[in-house]
């Protein structure tokens, strides 16, 4: 099938200001965060899609879906186009790009019921914004919420800075609709709960565009009391001290919406200017005055308990200040695509896994010294480090970041630098029992490591495409390994 | 033809973190690399063997040991050969005493012309390569922005330096120091994927001082002339980006920021 014939059966079905073929758009749509520096510098080895389309309503997106799954067109589902995991990167020829921009409106704030109801496209600062005029919040706070939108925040079961208190998207998302490649659109009611056969909704959520279109999404809100938020800041021995403290306080049965503890390189970068070359705890507890109150206490208890690991209390004022500039805007990423183009320099690059409480430090030191042992370019590294930043009753998960001196050409950047150092992090994730995946999703570049991640349940995983996308046309190469692409688009051979 | 780079591994300044309690500069973990006005220098000189295969370049540096992976890099960028002066007594030498020990080392390596940095960004007196032109008795020229790659050979070279209300051209004989500036337009080329772990540690000749032979009384910081008494961090201002529109404020904004820089 030629791209002219695509373009023109398009415009059949939707009006001319929904089908975007702006080369720059094209080319930006081509890939996402993960080729980011190639990105910058023009360097992209991926094809370009053949249109970017804007669908106003679910039953649009099901006719572009029908028509692309009789002809066997791949389909790129977005949203906010935040990916950082390869999820919005083409591997194909012929490729739409669905885009939500137009599936833009906030449907229904229910206060009595406390749910709201958005479009795919809205994004989360919008119903943030919105709720906080009615002293509500969505407790969702991923650090790209002034930018990613519902549709992509269901779809790779996003999570935010608050989870500890509020959960993953995963534990505010009520119900659903979506359209599956042959034009089915499905609706999943919203109920406080039930035990109507299994929960359909985790079909959906974490689906990464592989199975179906997110169109609407009804979450969970919260009342929100911003005055009685406290801030705890410590600097600590080690990793392992600040883990046993969030651990303490997790299974003590308090919540602080923040629980979070930096290695000593990764704490260097975000607080410059208190960490005195050590490992820091940050928590937050917010809520009602009482449930504050009792949660300053249990973290007030824990970190008494393991005192002869702190070293010194930090001013409050200190973490209240950089939580409230800990979100990126789309300048902030905008100022980092201008630093790429002029230097030879990006902000980094990260890898989330997460494991039990006992396995957690193990991983993470197992990780760094492989990584400074068999990385041959750990010469180049200039960050090396991590964070633990969600915590629920049985673990964690551990945040790795790391940066280099690029010295080779932007399109070997990724197999020089970034996958060594990510196989590293997931080999070690795996090999413990724990999982190579957090909270930013497959993409394309995990796929490799997903039969081990799964391991006999990849035969769920496998089944549900089989039933869902028969023809393959969704998101070709996310969460279901493609050998063939994979050599040629991550090994580039 | 042989051109001798100079090369000085300084602190990456970029990934200084500052302590605002203590008002010092956090160096720990810095790492060095290539001073940036000397990665234009060789840059420009693998531009030229680019042109003219012919050319072999060599890579000088005086530093510690520990830039050894750096230097193997700059051989993967189809550098010929590499030459790292270093000795525990030269620890602490002032710029004299570097270009002394420098220049004792090019008195007895064969080269055609020699490329160099004009500043440091650490030290940034701009002092080495005119030293060492005066030590070696050849002629030194700096600030250049660019080199006329057809003009040059054995014999002289072309280059245009920049100073800072015009830029003038210059026909300058060989052998000499050429200083380049980082605001040429010569960039280092990437490592090629395949290059990227080729072992260059053979290519490496290491110069001590059983090779240059000083007195240890000559050199590091007992040869030293000068001695730094306090070190003070410069202060960096944050620039505000200001984007005004095509209207009348928009006109006078830039006009004024104009007239206070002394443009009109
Ligand atoms: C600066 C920055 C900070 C970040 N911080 C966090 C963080 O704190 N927590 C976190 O979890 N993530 C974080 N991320 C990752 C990213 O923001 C999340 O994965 C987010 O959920 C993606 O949402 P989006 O709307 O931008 O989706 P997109 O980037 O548009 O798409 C992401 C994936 O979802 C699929 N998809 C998109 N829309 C739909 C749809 N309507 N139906 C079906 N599939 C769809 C896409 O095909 C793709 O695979 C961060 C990213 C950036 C750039």
């Amino acid at each position: 099938m030629k791209k002219e014939d695509i373009l023109k059966d398009l415009k059949e079905l939707l009006s001319e200001d929904q089908i975007n073929v702006d080369y720059e758009d094209l080319y930006q749509a081509s890939a996402d965060r993960y080729k980011k520096y190639a990105k910058a510098k023009r360097a992209l080895d991926v094809p370009m899609p053949v249109a970017i389309v804007y669908p106003r309503s679910a039953e649009e997106v099901a006719k572009v879906l029908r028509y692309c799954n009789e002809k066997g067109i791949n389909v790129i589902p977005r949203s906010g186009n935040t990916a950082t995991e390869g999820g919005l990167e083409n591997w194909k020829e012929l490729t739409i790009v669905i885009d939500a921009k137009y599936l833009n409106k906030i449907i229904k704030i229910d206060e009595y019921n406390m749910q709201a109801t958005v479009q795919a496209g809205v994004v989360l600062q919008d119903l943030e914004d919105e709720l906080r005029k009615r002293g509500y919040t969505t407790g969702h706070s991923p650090q790209s919420k002034p930018i990613a939108k519902y549709g992509g925040l269901v779809a790779t079961r996003s999570i935010g800075q608050f989870s500890t208190l509020y959960g993953g998207i995963e534990d505010m998302v009520v119900g659903l609709e979506c359209v599956f490649p042959d034009g089915h659109i499905a609706r999943i009611k919203n109920v406080p709960r039930r035990a109507a056969g299994p929960d359909i909704r985790h079909i959906v959520i974490g689906n990464e565009g592989t199975l179906c279109y997110i169109t609407e999404v009804t979450v969970k809100i919260y009342k929100y009391f911003p005055e009685n938020n406290r801030f705890y800041g410590y600097l600590i021995k080690d990793m392992e001290t600040g883990i046993r403290i969030l651990r303490e306080i997790i299974v003590n049965g308090y919540r602080p919406s923040v629980t979070r503890v930096y290695s000593e390189e990764d704490a260097a970068q975000h607080f410059s200017h208190f960490h005195r070359g050590k490992c820091v705890l940050i928590l937050m507890a917010e809520g009602d005055k009482p449930i504050v109150e009792a949660t300053c206490k249990g973290i007030e208890e824990a970190v008494e308990k393991y005192k002869d690991g702190i070293i010194e209390r930090v001013d409050d004022k200190l973490i209240e200040n950089w939580f409230n500039h800990l979100c990126w805007t789309q300048k902030d990423i905008d100022d980092e695509i201008q630093c790429m183009i002029d230097s030879d320099r990006h902000a980094g690059f990260t890898t989330e896994i997460s494991a039990d409480w006992e396995t957690l430090p193990k991983i993470y030191y197992n990780v760094i010294e492989r990584i400074k042992k068999e990385f041959p370019r750990a010469n180049d590294l200039t960050l090396l480090g991590g964070h633990v930043s969600h915590c629920y009753i049985n673990g964690a998960n551990i945040y790795f970041v790391y940066n280099y001196d690029i010295n080779c050409a932007p399109e070997d950047e990724l197999r020089v630098y970034h996958h060594p150092i990510h196989k590293i992090i997931v080999e070690e994730t795996l090999k413990l029992g724990g999982s190579m995946c957090h909270h930013h999703g497959i993409g394309k570049y995990r796929t490799e490591w997903i039969r081990e991640e799964h391991d006999s349940a990849y035969y769920m995983l496998e089944k549900l495409k089989k039933a869902f996308d028969p023809n393959g046309i969704m998101n070709y190469g996310a969460i279901y390994p493609q050998e063939e692409s994979i050599r040629k688009y991550i090994y580039r051979s | 033809m042989h051109i001798v780079c100079l090369v000085k591994f300084v602190p990456n300044v970029e990934n200084f973190a500052y302590d605002y309690k203590t008002n010092t500069l956090i160096r720990e973990n810095v790492r060095l690399v290539i001073n940036p006005d000397d990665a234009c220098a060789v840059a420009a000189a693998l531009k030229l063997k680019e042109k003219n295969p012919q050319i072999s370049i060599e890579v000088v540096s005086m530093a510690p040991l520990n830039v050894i992976p750096a230097m193997e890099d700059l051989l993967r960028r189809k550098i010929d050969k590499a030459t790292l002066i270093s000795d525990k007594l030269y620890a602490g030498s002032d710029t004299y005493v570097t270009s002394m020990i420098i220049a004792r080392y090019l008195k007895n390596t064969r080269f055609d012309c020699i490329f160099s940095g004009t500043h440091s960004i650490d030290g940034d007196t701009a002092h080495v390569p005119a030293q060492i032109a005066e030590m070696l008795n050849i002629s030194h020229i700096n600030h250049i922005v660019d080199i006329d790659m057809d003009f040059f050979n054995e014999k002289r070279a072309i280059v245009e330096v920049d100073f800072e209300k015009k830029t003038c051209q210059f026909e300058i004989k060989l052998p000499a120091i050429l200083s380049f500036q980082k605001v040429s337009k010569y960039k280092l080329p990437y490592i090629k994927y395949e290059d990227m772990y080729l072992n260059m540690r053979d290519k490496i000749a290491i110069a001590t001082n059983e090779d240059l032979g000083f007195d240890e009384s000559e050199v590091g910081l007992k040869g030293s002339r000068t001695q730094v008494i306090r070190t003070a961090v410069k202060e960096f201002a944050k620039k505000e980006k200001v984007i005004v529109g095509t209207d009348d404020g928009g006109i006078e904004t830039v006009y004024r920021y104009l007239k206070l820089k002394g443009f009109v």
